[in-house]
């Protein structure tokens, strides 16, 4: 059994990795322990409200890398631990077993070298999928600059493989995880994907990464811009077949004159998430939600912002609506388009039947007619105000006197020019 | 009339024969109160007219005996009405009415059938099983809705060679994997001798689940939210 000291430190180091789906797969139990779900598990939530769904742990912590907003870096001062294969295997079967887990996301510091890292990493898979029999989920991190053909084995094994972009560009990337290149990130990938491809193709017996490849970027910690991200992340998506990108807002963990020292904020992180469902499976393109050099929109949601920009096309009337349209009404999503366009088969739908069927109508009652009845607002102004203060109102709280914890936090909102004394007494209202 | 069943699938479906042409009736399964000035029939489950009506309504729509399993596998109080008042929109239109999304009576029966495959979804990854010292694992549950047997199908795909317990101490009833067939008996109590390691496992657990938590971003309602309080008695992270 591992021991509880070593478990701590890899599974601190592997935290801040935000993929944590056990979705894409439905590997068959073949005799052994396990399958896959397709469709994901979530196994608990952790007071930061994410889901433990896969065991997310290092297989070292021993990093001969510099990339400057790692907790792990070479020259950080903090505890080190490397797992045997073994060690790893036992603790997924055992954590499975009791139904603690859906399966491994293993990931490593990059030690000795980046070839005898991925050695290692797939070692443990190999060992774990033919000595311990298991057929549940595993997620493997490509470690740059590792041979191809290790990752090509691994992959035999593993039912996603990641490799992380961390930062949106090459200029970042340079400064900030300067072994790192955008080479030996997006070569592999591609690789990956046109093997994953021949390997369909040919109709191979066994698995070639079932769930296919995701990566994970720092959005705060380098100056790019959310328009330059989504635009990275679409060509991810379309050029490379990526299936999912994941946007880590950054949190000052390690100390840095390159670094900002403040948060990158989960707005930001949220924005991006909402555009990045709109270019998946809302039918957008990036050119039409943000201009390259620019941020989204804090104040409304990425499709709002696009409504608002396009008023000319709406209002449209949910009785005719094509699907297409239905889903580019703010407020409307999959669910809800599909729920209009089963029901309008039938009868001809009212804002009343909406309601029931809860189509959610506080932004979408501006873009709709339901039979020729419209209950929005026509000023384009007027519009914009109510939707925006819509979403202030659901994160403004109530000021507290004596929290001076929370007006320390607070106060950097409110801070412009003047420092935080004054801000402090500004919203306690001593100046 | 209130027409009283035993809340089995042949006994809805012979309550619903009787009922069909009632324009007022209600239908009760297990305990419920009289209302004043009301009559009650006990229906007595036939299996004969059952056939006949399952028959007559799968001929209307061939997936809806699947609907009705679940909903009668519901908790809520609505469920005896809405189910019967879904069927019997089934019969009056001849046709399969689920897609009919604006119909009061389709999203009230398919809100319950919601409730309690979103249950089942959830159990998949909230069961949490002890080891016993026979190497045979158990969990104990208290789910909403009657959930149990359908886990136990969920666990036999994953690992059909452990053999398993899983005991719904809320409706004192259990279905148990004996390495080859899942069967349900009634339990009350039960009394398991742990493995020797099974602690340790549970520790080393505690101890990943308190480390994998970001504790500058916490956020209690989302998680309350995802993992409701009623649903974390049995699992050793939250003890």
């Amino acid at each position: 059994m591992i021991s509880v000291e070593k478990l701590t430190i890899l599974t601190n180091g592997a935290k801040y990795d935000v993929s944590c789906s056990s979705s894409g797969s439905s590997r068959k139990n073949q005799g052994g322990i396990g399958n896959g779900a397709a469709a994901g598990c979530c196994h608990s939530f952790t007071p930061d409200g994410r889901c433990v769904s896969l065991l997310k742990i290092l297989l070292s912590n021993d990093c001969i890398f510099h990339c400057k907003y790692c907790l792990n870096q070479a020259s950080a001062d903090v505890p080190r631990a490397t797992a045997t294969p073994d060690e790893i295997c036992e603790l997924v079967i055992d954590f499975y077993k009791r139904n603690y887990i859906e399966g491994l996301f293993l990931s490593s510091a990059v030690y000795i070298s980046p070839n005898h890292t991925m050695e290692q990493l797939l070692l443990t898979v190999k060992k774990l999928r033919t000595e311990y029999g298991f057929h549940g989920y595993v997620h493997v991190k490509g470690i740059p600059g590792a041979d191809e053909t290790l990752v090509r084995e691994t992959a035999r094994y593993a039912d996603r493989m990641s490799y992380n972009i961390e930062l949106p560009s090459e200029q970042s990337l340079k400064l900030l995880a300067p072994q790192k290149s955008k080479e030996s990130l997006l070569v592999p990938m591609k690789r990956l994907t046109h093997e994953a491809s021949v390997f369909r193709a040919e109709k191979r017996k066994g698995h070639f990464l079932p769930a296919g490849q995701t990566t994970q970027m720092i959005v705060g910690a380098s100056p790019e811009k959310d328009g330059q991200i989504l635009r990275l992340s679409q060509s991810l998506y379309r050029a490379n077949g990526l299936k999912r990108v994941y946007y880590s807002s950054y949190m000052p963990v390690v100390h840095h004159s390159l670094l900002p020292d403040t948060p990158g904020g989960a707005l930001r992180e949220h924005r991006l998430y909402q555009a990045d469902w709109l270019l998946r499976f809302y039918g957008f393109n990036v050119e039409e939600i943000v201009p390259e050099g620019e941020n989204l929109a804090t104040e409304y949601d990425p499709k709002c912002a696009w409504a608002l920009r396009n008023m000319h096309l709406f209002p449209i009337e949910v009785n005719r609506a094509p699907l297409e349209m239905l889903l580019r009404v703010p407020g409307i999503g999959a669910k809800s388009a599909y729920k209009i366009t089963e029901a309008r088969r039938y009868t001809s739908l009212t804002f009343e039947h909406l309601k029931k069927m809860r189509v959610v109508l506080k932004r979408a009652r501006h873009f709709i007619t339901a039979s020729g009845k419209f209950f929005g607002t026509e000023n384009e102004n007027v519009v914009r105000g109510l939707l925006a203060a819509g979403e202030t109102a659901m994160s403004a709280t109530q000021l507290s006197l004596f929290n001076d914890l929370q007006i320390a936090q607070r106060e950097t909102q409110f801070l412009l020019h003047s420092n935080a004394e004054t801000a402090r007494s500004a919203l306690i209202g001593e100046l | 009339m209130i027409y009283c069943y035993d809340g089995s699938e042949n006994g809805f479906l012979t309550a619903f024969l009787l009922a069909y042409s009632d324009t007022d009736a209600v239908l009760v399964s297990g305990q419920f109160q009289l209302p004043f000035g009301q009559e009650a029939v006990t229906v007595k489950t036939d299996i004969e007219r059952a056939k006949n009506v399952r028959n007559r309504l799968l001929s209307f729509d061939g997936q809806c005996m699947n609907e009705l399993k679940t909903l009668l596998r519901c908790a809520n109080p609505m469920r005896d009405n809405a189910t019967f008042d879904y069927f019997k929109l089934i019969a009056t239109k001849k046709r399969p009415v689920r897609t009919m999304l604006a119909e009061d009576v389709v999203i009230l029966a398919k809100d319950l059938i919601w409730k309690v495959k979103h249950e089942l979804e959830q159990f998949r990854g909230f069961v949490r099983f002890m080891e016993s010292a026979s190497g045979a694992l158990y969990a104990p549950i208290s789910p909403d809705h009657d959930i149990c047997d359908l886990l136990a199908c969920h666990f036999r795909a994953r690992f059909p060679q452990f053999p398993f317990v899983i005991h719904d101490v809320k409706r004192k009833k259990s279905a148990v994997y004996d390495g080859k067939n899942i069967f349900e008996a009634p339990l009350e109590n039960a009394e398991v001798v742990l493995s020797a390691d099974e602690t340790a496992w549970q520790e080393l657990w505690k101890n990943y689940f308190e480390h994998v938590n970001i504790v500058p971003r916490e956020r209690l309602k989302q998680q309350r939210a995802y993992l409701p309080v009623r649903y974390r008695k049995f699992m050793p992270e939250f003890h």
